[in-house]
């Protein structure tokens, strides 16, 4: 009977020391959500007051979402994010892969300056990267195309119809390279030094070292940045915006997330913009916890 | 709509040396309008007021000076369009300013939208003070929902030094003007005439209305939608002919690229307004001089309309608990003959009667700086603007809807019409689900 008051005084304490953390996420994370949520199901239409009539909110079911599901535009924007992720994801691990590996290898010179100068793109803000690459895409004061120019090649059509998604990603990759580099290469800097002395024992080359010890064990944090990379793949937004007043190939609904701030800032449709916004999030936690359960055992089964 | 803030931004930079000229000037000088106060009785009225654009600054300036009951507080929250879309959000949330600049195109979508007062108890006195045809941009029904600030009537805006060389005159008619194209292509391979912007949505209006397209119409609250109207599709025809045939180019406007190019000489006209001298000497500055306007080529010979392009009013919010001294602000601001003196200072083609008056004999802009007869020209295309053009109710809906289907007409190199009748049928469905009444497809 005594151990019944101390049972309830102990279960008094974690909630005081969890709530801070709750509040914060209630009231930052749970209700604007459910705000959300709540706008999704709205819509502004006319009542018959005014000369014209005016706009008001009310409640409007799923509309929302049916409209949005059956926008072909919606699912247009999805398709171009996938050929821009095939493009830059690959391409941004590979050589963060790439340049980590050879950071990490004994026999490499400059390394301070080389990681530096990997890392550097990073820092330069996104719209700032995306209008410098700008400049160097149109066809007048691209360097490339006055080179082509002048060796009588004609121009690159950087932001052509072929151009556009190779170039779009080449921004992505130049920035993002560096940080993903600093990822795995910390990682590769926390492998025990005795598994090389222990390979090298048995005979293993440099290359065989990379491929068999040093990849497989940075494999968690080659999940890891390629879940970053997927989730900022489907949050691409900055550099199309930033690249569209130059060529007409990117429309004001090119990805998701334009189509999104099209609606809600353009069109004046928040309601349609937080359906959209609701399920662009749903797909993304969908995708990400796929990915993970996919790659979890490969990933973090050896390090149990 | 973009082109008007650009305008703005870019005369920051080129005037700021008369715009301190123009401050110190105008403080004395406020003896026009109504300076009468209304709201004097418990202290100054403090106005919150929305709007973009160089000529804002010295004109508060001298009316704070003038106006010890009222006094305003300005802030630049951003061009047209982004204007626009926070009153939307901010009157929705009850927290809008007293008094904002809105587009005239899109002030029907704020008055449905229920974010504008009816000023029309305040306006009898300065409603003469404007052509009929200006001030029909913002009076529906006898209701008011603005002062007419700056307006934008079309002109051909032409390199007349490269025009020269290549021994051209500027065009008459539209016929005409795929002539000299063509004539331009022959002459010089690596220059056009002009360009085919997609995403000019305002200027592509203006074409059409000009051509006689009539894009909305309202009549007991029943709507008819015009924007793949044979007029319409005709001028989509014209401009086709001209890219298939390479005489233009398509190619957005500004853009680093288009930029480079005018200043090459390559890029010969600009079909736009009278505010476009002013965007132009901002990336041309060494071309000053060696530019003129001429009036607008015609859709038929002998006639003689244009369209406005562009061109904004200062409004009065429906949450402003100081309507009536908004609205003497609303009046002052675009009768008075300093506030219109700051205005055709730099660069702005008032709205007013008098203020285009006081243009007519001031100097021309720097870009046209060699032309004599600018104001006759200038003040011509004004007074034959087609009167009663009115815009609807989701007009920045269409708006992206044409710069995303002309874009994509331009690139599939599919047909414009096309491009205007799908805008047409998502500017009506999105008009149906809201609720309006449309008569027609």
């Amino acid at each position: 009977m005594t151990a019944l008051p101390r049972a309830e005084r102990r279960s008094g304490a974690p909630y005081l020391f969890v709530a801070p953390a709750v509040l914060l996420f209630v009231a930052f994370l749970a209700v604007p959500i459910g705000y959300a949520i709540y706008l999704s199901a709205r819509g502004l239409r006319l009542t018959g007051k005014g000369i014209f009539g005016t706009r008001e909110e009310v409640f409007v079911g799923l509309d929302n979402y049916v409209k949005t599901l059956t926008d072909p535009g919606f699912f247009a924007g999805f398709g171009r994010l996938a050929i821009y992720g095939l493009i830059s994801v690959p391409l941004t691990l590979g050589l963060a892969l790439l340049f980590a590996l050879l950071l990490d290898h004994a026999g490499s010179r400059a390394k301070r300056f080389s990681r530096t100068a990997i890392f550097i793109p990073y820092a330069v803000p996104g719209v700032t990267a995306s209008l410098l690459w700008g400049f160097m895409y149109l066809p007048s004061t691209s360097p490339f195309s006055y080179l082509t120019r002048e060796l009588g090649l004609g121009e690159i059509a950087f932001l052509g119809a072929g151009g556009i998604y190779p170039s779009l990603a080449n921004i992505a990759v130049w920035g993002g390279v560096g940080f993903n580099m600093i990822i795995i290469f910390t990682s590769l800097r926390g492998i025990p030094s005795e598994l090389y002395d222990a390979a090298r024992i048995d005979g293993a080359s440099e290359w065989q070292i990379a491929w068999r010890v040093k990849i497989p064990l940075v494999a968690p944090a080659l999940v890891l940045t390629g879940l970053f990379a997927l989730i900022g793949t489907l949050q691409v937004y900055g550099e199309p915006t930033t690249v569209k007043p130059m060529t007409p190939e990117i429309s004001g609904d090119w990805v998701p997330l334009m189509h999104i701030y099209r609606d809600a800032f353009v069109r004046d449709d928040l309601a349609l913009a937080s359906a959209a916004s609701v399920l662009l999030a749903v797909g993304t936690l969908v995708v990400s916890v796929v990915l993970l359960k996919v790659t979890q055992k490969r990933a973090f089964g050896g390090m149990q | 709509m973009r082109i008007t803030r650009l305008a703005g931004s870019i005369a920051v930079l080129s005037t700021a040396a008369v715009l301190t000229a123009c401050s110190s000037g105008t403080s004395g000088s406020t003896t026009s309008g109504s300076t009468s106060t209304p709201a004097a009785a418990s202290g100054p009225v403090t106005l919150e007021f929305w709007c973009w654009g160089t000529t804002q600054k010295p004109k508060i300036e001298a009316f704070n000076k003038s106006h010890p009951d009222i006094q305003v507080k300005h802030t630049d929250v951003g061009g047209g369009s982004d204007t626009a879309a926070k009153l939307l959000t901010a009157t929705r949330a009850g927290n809008g300013p007293d008094a904002a600049c809105i587009e005239y195109d899109t002030l029907p979508s704020m008055i449905v939208a229920g974010a504008l007062a009816d000023i029309s108890a305040h306006t009898g006195d300065v409603k003469t003070a404007f052509s009929p045809e200006v001030w029909n941009l913002t009076s529906f029904d006898g209701a008011v929902y603005g002062v007419p600030q700056d307006v934008g009537p079309m002109v051909l805006v032409y390199n007349k030094k490269r025009f020269q060389e290549l021994k051209i005159e500027p065009p008459a008619t539209w016929q005409d003007f795929a002539k000299v194209a063509a004539d331009v292509r022959k002459k010089d391979p690596e220059t056009y005439l002009a360009t085919f912007a997609p995403a000019e949505f305002g200027n592509f209006a203006g074409l059409a209305q000009q051509a006689g397209a009539s894009w909305w119409k309202v009549q007991d609250q029943t709507w008819t939608v015009g924007i793949a109207d044979q007029a319409s599709l005709a001028v989509a025809d014209f401009w086709q002919g001209l890219i298939d045939k390479d005489l233009v180019k398509a190619e957005p406007l500004l853009t680093p690229e288009w930029n480079n190019k005018l200043n090459q000489g390559k890029i010969l006209t600009w079909p736009s307004a009278l505010w476009a001298p002013g965007v132009l000497y901002g990336i041309a500055e060494k071309q000053a001089g060696d530019w003129a306007i001429a009036p607008l080529p015609q859709w038929k010979e002998g006639d003689d309309r244009v369209a406005f392009q562009g061109g904004s009013a200062l409004a009065v919010t429906k949450t402003s608990k100081h309507a009536e001294a908004a609205a003497t602000f609303a009046k002052w601001m675009n009768t008075d003959k300093a506030a219109n003196a700051v205005q055709i200072e730099l660069g702005e083609y008032p709205a007013s009667l008098a203020g285009q008056q006081a243009a007519s004999t001031s100097a021309p802009p720097k870009l046209t700086a060699n032309q004599k007869d600018y104001w006759d020209i200038a003040t011509k295309a004004a007074q034959r603007t087609i009167p009663h053009i009115s815009w609807g109710p989701n007009v920045s809906t269409a708006s992206s809807a044409f710069q995303d289907a002309v874009a994509t007409a331009v690139r599939d190199h599919t047909p414009l019409r096309d491009a205007l009748t799908k805008t047409h049928d998502l500017v009506v469905a999105d008009m149906k689900t809201t609720g309006f009444k449309v008569a027609g497809p």
